[in-house]
């Protein structure tokens, strides 16, 4: 199924069960979007803005009445034109000649989108009188006189905290790499599809590679630094986690572009599959592994620095430290290094791929 | 003597398609069998099926003593080690040198941790040389592989089939992506280590004028199936036609 906004032809009364489908699906999108519509609009609209609370309550009879309203609107426009969900599904033919944004479906999908963007500034308190207001211009004059006017005192101190951010940083990339570079192997589709064992391997690292990159570096230095204790140890094992899942990512997705011919010739001479991996595949491989890999570092660092906030140790936990005792003109060095760490290792990291092209 | 014989050999493709169908035929030693057919008649299969780098579906595939077909893992990978493979898109090992490439011919008689660490014999690199000789370029071995030309990496590719010591050489349309000249230069090479060192060679092949030069028989497929089986000669119009179908004009090359 296609989900085009842009569908020259209806899926036509060639297709009656396809048909049939999609019209469930699509009045499903619009009472969800209707539903949300009316939920927003009481919470934030009403209760928020009109009603002006402070404090307002959430009943879980709320979502539920704003699906009845959203069911019952989005059924009574699943007769018209007017529907987001026929438009995505196709089961709206649009005129060519008529200008997109005169459609009704499409002007109302504009709208949800505006609601979301207004429900978004509402939640995220954005407030121009508070961005200049004298207190907030005179808190913002003193944190950037303090920026400015950094403490060399703690240079060395910063300096030897960035050490160890980058060496950290270095160590979980390179520990990761041998791991990533075996388990690639297995997480590629093509290498494994052949029998259904070596299909089941394929497909439960791929999930469990995928669950470990979709949680947070910063959430796994969390959980290291109870168990290994805060410091440089537990950073390093958050970034070595992740980083082995999202290499094992990169390294697979490179494999499975590879050309078949070298791996086929290569099990025409009658090799074994190790040679086979070994001639066919890794030559074609190794050049964008490494580019993946320098990248990986760089991206390595500048988590660490982040990593460091939660205690996961170098540069990051000082700038936490003086962040605490708001001593702004310690935290103004901190940031000075550590941008010239980031600007460095981007840099180093650019030419460096740029060689390997 | 008969070297390998094919037996009501059948291939279906897990989509479904059928490529080959009751495939009977047998190779003497020595011969120099071509295939022809069009483009999707099967010939790629066939040669597939008989090192097994394809499952048959049903039917044999008899090499020497052995029913290739029901072999696996060890036995099979040596039994396929005594064929060599040539193909349309050369396959060589991109960013590796010539002489690298012709030592992968001896996978599968060097140990595994050898070969990993590129640790070949003084035999096997004087072999590799030489056979490197024999298709003309002992002095391309230390070039990298992808710098060559189309003929070059095929006789590369020849060079690294021949490693093996094969009894039989599997050529998938060796010449299909090179130009006419380039095309007789390969193919005296297949001819001449079907002479000179013996070696049998199956090749399947799109055109016909080629066909007659080095073939010492042909067969015919179509839609899977063996149409012709015979000397290269008695091709004539009519055959052409049933082969080719009506509107084919006979491709020809110099
Ligand atoms: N891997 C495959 N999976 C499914 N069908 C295939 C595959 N390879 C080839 N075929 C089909 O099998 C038939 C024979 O193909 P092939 O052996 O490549 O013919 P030829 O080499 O003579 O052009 C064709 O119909 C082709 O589409
Ligand atoms: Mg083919």
């Amino acid at each position: 199924m296609e989900n085009t906004m842009i569908t020259k032809q209806p899926l036509a009364e060639a297709m009656p069960v396809k048909r049939y489908q999609a019209s469930i699906k699509a009045w499903c999108m619009d009472v969800l979007l209707w539903s949300y519509s009316f939920l927003v609009l009481y919470k934030l609209g009403y209760q928020s803005w009109w009603l002006d609370l402070r404090h307002v309550d959430f009943f879980w009879s709320e979502p539920l009445y704003s699906l009845l309203v959203g069911g019952l609107v989005a059924s009574v426009l699943s007769y018209t034109k007017a529907s987001v969900g026929k438009a995505c599904y196709g089961l709206i033919a649009f005129d060519e000649g008529r200008s997109l944004f005169r459609t009704a479906s499409v002007r109302l999908g504009l709208l949800f989108l505006l609601l979301t963007f207004i429900a978004g500034l509402q939640i995220s308190q954005v407030s121009m009188r508070e961005f200049f207001s004298d207190s907030g211009l005179a808190g913002a004059q003193r944190i950037f006189t303090a920026l400015l006017n950094p403490n060399f005192a703690i240079f060395e101190d910063a300096l030897f905290a960035a050490v160890e951010t980058v060496y950290m940083a270095f160590i979980a990339t390179a520990l990761a790499i041998p791991v990533a570079f075996v388990l690639a192997f297995f997480a590629a589709r093509n290498l494994m599809k052949n029998s259904a064992l070596s299909f089941a391997i394929y497909a439960v690292l791929r999930f469990l590679m995928n669950l470990t990159r979709s949680i947070e570096p910063l959430v796994w230095a969390i959980i290291f630094s109870v168990w290994v204790g805060i410091g440089p140890f537990s950073g390093m094992l958050a970034l070595f986690l992740h980083s082995v899942a999202s290499l094992t990512k990169l390294y697979s997705e490179q494999i499975e572009a590879i050309q078949d011919g070298p791996v086929e010739a290569m099990t025409a001479t009658g090799a074994h599959p190790i040679q086979v991996i070994w001639y066919g595949v890794v030559p074609q491989v190794v050049l964008p592994y490494l580019s993946y890999t320098i990248y990986r570092w760089d991206i390595n660092v500048r988590m660490a620095t982040v990593i460091g906030l939660v205690g996961g140790g170098g540069i990051g936990t000082m700038l936490m430290q003086y962040q605490g005792l708001a001593r702004w003109n310690d935290v103004g060095m901190l940031v000075i290094v550590i941008a010239a760490i980031v600007w460095l290792m981007d840099y180093a990291s650019a030419k460096i791929r740029a060689h390997l092209k | 003597m008969t070297l390998l014989r094919s037996e009501h050999l059948c291939k279906t493709y897990p989509n479904g398609t059928q490529a080959l169908n009751q495939i009977n035929f047998s190779v003497e030693e020595g011969e120099f069998l071509v295939v022809i057919g069009l483009s999707g008649s099967g010939k790629s299969t066939l040669l597939r099926c008989i090192n097994q780098l394809h499952p048959v579906s049903s039917g044999a595939i008899h090499f020497e003593q052995q029913r290739l077909d029901q072999l696996q893992g060890r036995a099979l990978r040596q039994q396929r080690s005594r064929i060599g493979m040539i193909f349309q898109q050369f396959n060589l090992i991109p960013r590796k040198s010539v002489l690298t490439n012709v030592l992968a011919g001896a996978l599968a008689s060097t140990p595994i941790w050898k070969s990993l660490l590129g640790l070949y014999s003084k035999e096997q690199r004087e072999q590799a040389l030489a056979y490197l000789r024999i298709v003309g370029l002992e002095h391309k071995a230390y070039v990298r592989a992808d710098n060559l030309s189309g003929g070059q990496q095929q006789r590369v590719a020849i060079a690294r089939a021949l490693m093996q010591n094969p009894k039989i050489l599997l050529a998938d349309e060796p010449v299909a992506s090179l130009d006419p000249s380039t095309s007789h230069s390969v193919m005296k090479y297949l001819q001449k280590i079907n002479r000179e060192l013996g070696v049998t060679v199956i090749c399947n092949l799109h055109f016909l004028s080629l066909v007659r030069t080095y073939a010492s028989r042909v067969l015919a497929l179509k839609d899977g199936k063996i149409v012709y089986q015979g000397a290269p000669e008695d091709i004539d119009e009519q055959w052409f036609t049933t082969i080719y179908g009506e509107e084919a004009v006979e491709v020809s090359i110099n």
